[in-house]
């Protein structure tokens, strides 16, 4: 079965767009999720993410990563809460833990847990869209005057994906042929393997590259030509609009938003209209002008 | 009298010197090699498992040492162009590389593509390439493949789509290594006809790797076997059988097996020479070898194991697996079609079964559907008795750093005893052999499917023999006899028709979804012409597939 992350040609802006267009797009995106912790501003980043997903014919990604981000986010939530001993509203007084000591948990900690949590569902997100819309065969292509002479950077950025996700189909079968009495497939054992499986497997791919002259010289700049879209203005304004409003409001402190030692959610005008512009440019993909 | 314009190509298309090479922290791989491929030559590349064949190849490309690193001394020359000086990107035009894998050969998402690629990044004008990509597709059968998505191609259409991308910038030397490893047996033989053609008509020098060599022989020019890093035999292809004969009898193909155990020279090199042998009545008579295997002094893997003749066994009647009016339908992109199509059979405990098509026709998709991994759209598919299923990649089963966390308490160890592993339980399954990594797989899967020593009623195995060489399958082959003595029902999905002839009692043949043909294997594999062993393709006659059972005919004289 194809995995719902793996690229699929459709026609749709997103995917028409240059590689480079479609990823400062998505990126400023993400660069807005590491900017920021108000949870108004990153919820916003997502359905950005999400509808940019959903209009690019890339549902089944958008829902494959949230599923996915939620399983990532839980475990930071559970974890922050029980390490972190900050806060002035203790939720639960859990006693001595050996390695741990005394474990209070704060509803502060939890909430700084969970924009942690938040923050990586959003990238999982944009990720997702990434993967789905942007064509690896013209992002190779691109990449290779900034990485020519090294492949196997190339592949890591290209490849790394649809190689993953298929190792993942096949490691996932063979969890569900292992014998009842054979040591169990866990999460943790299945993303340690496919990691190193996955980076061995690119190496293996930046060997090909090799063999096709990736590392030969200059680039055939009628086929850099040929990448460009008419839509790349669009993405290009999008991407750029939500970068200059982010460092705008950061400047002016629309990021209202503290854990310690009381939580603290502010929701300036400045928030509300960045967010509101965030999610506007989620519209970006959409067909209306194509 | 004028000049002649046009100068033969006399550089050699590879020529090496001396050559010495190991991998980072890794003993020698290549010990003093030399040798020298002639223009247009087809060499064919011999030797068991890993004796440093890929290894040789991948100098020949450059990737060693450019891409692996380790330390190298010695010459490559590849077509003039010194191979250590510069890197596979500069020898790209010149030579061409596919290996073994060739899922981890594609990197781009379309066939058209990934063939496009290497003139792309050569920088040849679009009107060129595409002329070239069009060219090679008609060459090598792929037209119709030139739209489709990488991902929605079977492993056979993938070699071909990488032997293009290889062909395409027409280099003066094509490595191939195992090419036909993932290939039916249909397939297979186009695959080596194609090279052939291929080196008659384009002037292409072929160095191919293989261990199937039943498969090639007839086709190559030359042999070099290669033994411990070092050219141990370089020849003729009928030089190279007498000397396997003597030096490596894992080496002979079923057709010199047949005529050394009859006495008859010369050693054919394919079916047509065996036949025409024959015909002729030409063979000179010489001493003939040993008609049963060579005695061992090491027990045989099944004693090691247990395995005895006298082992309750259940009786034959006993359901293994069945498949009642069985249809699967499975996404290809995102169209669905039908992978099984009304599949009827049964499999009895005890039973030895080889289950044989062309690529795509539904093997993988019933022994899945049999373990319950796909759903039916209709009909049934079950196993009574459980069922342990050994995927085509057995490494995908080995998970953790050490053997006995794969498998542990006393049921992990009674498990490995099985297989014969339990001297292995602190080792790193990384560290194991191709072999030892199969069976640990198989071991994982069979922990905790046994009752006390009884062994689930089925156990499958899908494709277990790529990559092997003879010594190797003869390990398996006592495996499965083993796993079948003791009850259980044995069926392995596989394209190698002389493994078959081997262990199978039964072959079932599928066709496009379809069982187009089940009986006992002396019967399938001797009735046909693709799903036949050597042996039946020479002698033609019914229920003879072995050279072991070709030379009783050959020594009564009835086709001499």
């Amino acid at each position: 079965m194809r995995s719902p992350f793996a690229y699929a040609p459709r026609r749709g802006p997103l995917q028409a767009a240059s590689p480079g267009a479609a990823v400062f797009y998505l990126g400023a995106l993400l660069v807005v999720a590491f900017l920021y912790s108000s949870p108004l501003v990153l919820a916003a980043v997502g359905v950005a993410a999400g509808l940019a997903g959903v209009l690019a014919c890339a549902g089944s990604a958008v829902r494959a990563a949230i599923k996915l981000g939620l399983v990532i986010a839980v475990p930071i939530v559970v974890v922050n809460a029980l390490v972190v001993d900050r806060g002035e509203t203790v939720l639960l007084r859990l006693g001595e833990w050996p390695l741990f000591g005394q474990v209070n948990v704060t509803a502060e900690a939890l909430a700084d847990g969970a924009i942690f949590g938040l923050r990586a569902v959003v990238v999982m997100i944009a990720f997702a869209v990434y993967s789905a819309c942007v064509d690896p065969d013209r992002v190779l292509r691109a990449l290779r005057p900034i990485a020519g002479r090294s492949a196997l950077t190339a592949a890591l950025i290209s490849r790394l994906v649809p190689v993953a996700a298929a190792d993942a189909s096949r490691l996932r079968d063979a969890g569900r042929l292992r014998g009842p009495a054979a040591a169990p497939l866990g999460r943790a054992t299945l993303i340690r393997r496919l990691m190193a499986g996955s980076l061995d497997r690119a190496v293996d791919v930046a060997a090909t590259l090799e063999l096709r002259g990736y590392s030969l010289a200059a680039p055939d700049t009628a086929a850099r030509a040929k990448g460009r879209s008419r839509f790349d203005h669009r993405f290009y304004l999008a991407g750029g609009l939500v970068l200059v409003a982010a460092i705008a409001g950061k400047v002016i402190g629309a990021d209202g938003f503290h854990a310690y030692p009381t939580i603290e959610i502010g929701v300036e005008p400045a928030t509300v209209a960045l967010s509101a512009l965030v999610v506007l440019t989620g519209l970006a993909p959409g067909r209306r002008n194509a | 009298m004028p000049e002649l314009a046009f100068q033969p190509r006399t550089a050699p298309a590879l020529d090496i010197e001396g050559l010495s090479y190991s991998y980072p922290g890794a003993i020698s791989t290549l010990r003093d090699v030399s040798l020298t491929l002639a223009p247009g030559e087809f060499t064919l590349l011999a030797g068991r498992s890993a004796c440093g064949k890929t290894t040789l190849l991948r100098a020949a490309c450059g990737l060693v040492p450019h891409f692996h690193g380790g330390e190298i001394e010695g010459s490559i020359r590849v077509a003039g162009m010194d191979a250590i000086a510069n890197g596979p990107g500069q020898l790209a035009s010149a030579v061409g590389y596919v290996a073994q894998d060739p899922e981890t050969q594609v990197v781009s998402t379309t066939v058209a593509a990934e063939i496009e690629l290497p003139l792309e990044m050569r920088g040849d004008p679009a009107t060129s390439r595409a002329r070239a990509v069009e060219e090679v597709a008609l060459a090598l059968a792929i037209p119709h493949l030139l739209g489709r998505a990488v991902d929605t191609l079977s492993g056979g259409e993938l070699q071909r789509v990488a032997l293009a991308a290889a062909l395409v910038t027409r280099p003066k030397l094509v490595l191939l290594d195992e090419p036909t490893s993932q290939l039916d047996p249909v397939a297979g033989d186009e695959l080596i006809w194609l090279l052939r053609r291929l080196n008659e008509e384009w002037g292409v020098s072929i160095l191919l790797a293989e261990h199937r060599l039943e498969r090639c022989l007839a086709a190559a020019d030359r042999v070099i076997a290669m033994d411990a890093g070092a050219v141990s035999f370089d020849g003729s292809p009928r030089d190279f059988l007498a000397w396997a004969q003597q030096a490596d009898a894992a080496l002979e193909t079923p057709a010199a097996r047949l005529f050394s155990l009859a006495g008859i020279e010369p050693l054919p090199i394919g079916v047509r020479d065996a036949r025409d042998v024959l015909r002729r009545g030409q063979g000179a008579g010489g001493p003939p070898a040993e008609t049963c295997e060579p005695a061992r002094s090491a027990p045989s893997l099944s004693d090691r194991r247990g395995f005895r003749p006298g082992d309750p066994r259940p009786p034959a009647s006993a359901t293994a697996a069945e498949a009642r009016n069985l249809w699967v339908e499975l996404s290809r992109g995102d169209e669905r079609h039908d992978v099984l199509k009304g599949i009827d059979l049964k499999v009895s405990r005890g039973e030895r079964v080889a289950m044989m098509g062309r690529n795509g026709a539904g093997k993988s998709t019933l022994l899945r559907a049999l373990a319950g991994l796909v759903d039916p759209a209709r009909g049934k598919a079950e196993a009574p008795g459980g069922m342990a299923l050994l995927s085509q990649n057995p490494s995908d089963y080995l998970v953790r750093e050490r053997v006995g966390d794969e498998l542990p308490g006393d049921v992990g160890l009674s498990v490995l005893r099985l297989v014969g592993l339990e001297s292995a339980v602190d080792a790193d399954p990384r560290d194991l052999s191709g072999g030892e990594r199969q069976r640990l797989a198989l071991a994982i899967a069979l922990a905790g499917r046994m009752e006390g020593n009884e062994l689930p009623g089925l156990v499958a195995l899908d494709e277990p023999t790529r990559g092997m060489d003879r010594a190797r399958k003869h390990d398996l082959q006592e495996l499965i006899e083993g796993l079948a003595g003791r009850g259980a029902g044995v069926v392995v999905a596989t394209h190698d028709v002389e493994f078959a002839a081997s262990f199978a009692e039964r072959v079932i043949l599928l066709g496009d979804g379809v069982v187009i043909a089940d009986g006992p294997a002396a019967e399938i594999l001797s009735g046909g012409w693709y799903f036949a062993t050597e042996v039946a393709r020479i002698l033609d006659l019914p229920g003879v597939i072995t050279p072991e059972q070709g030379v009783v005919h050959l020594d009564s004289g009835e086709l001499r």
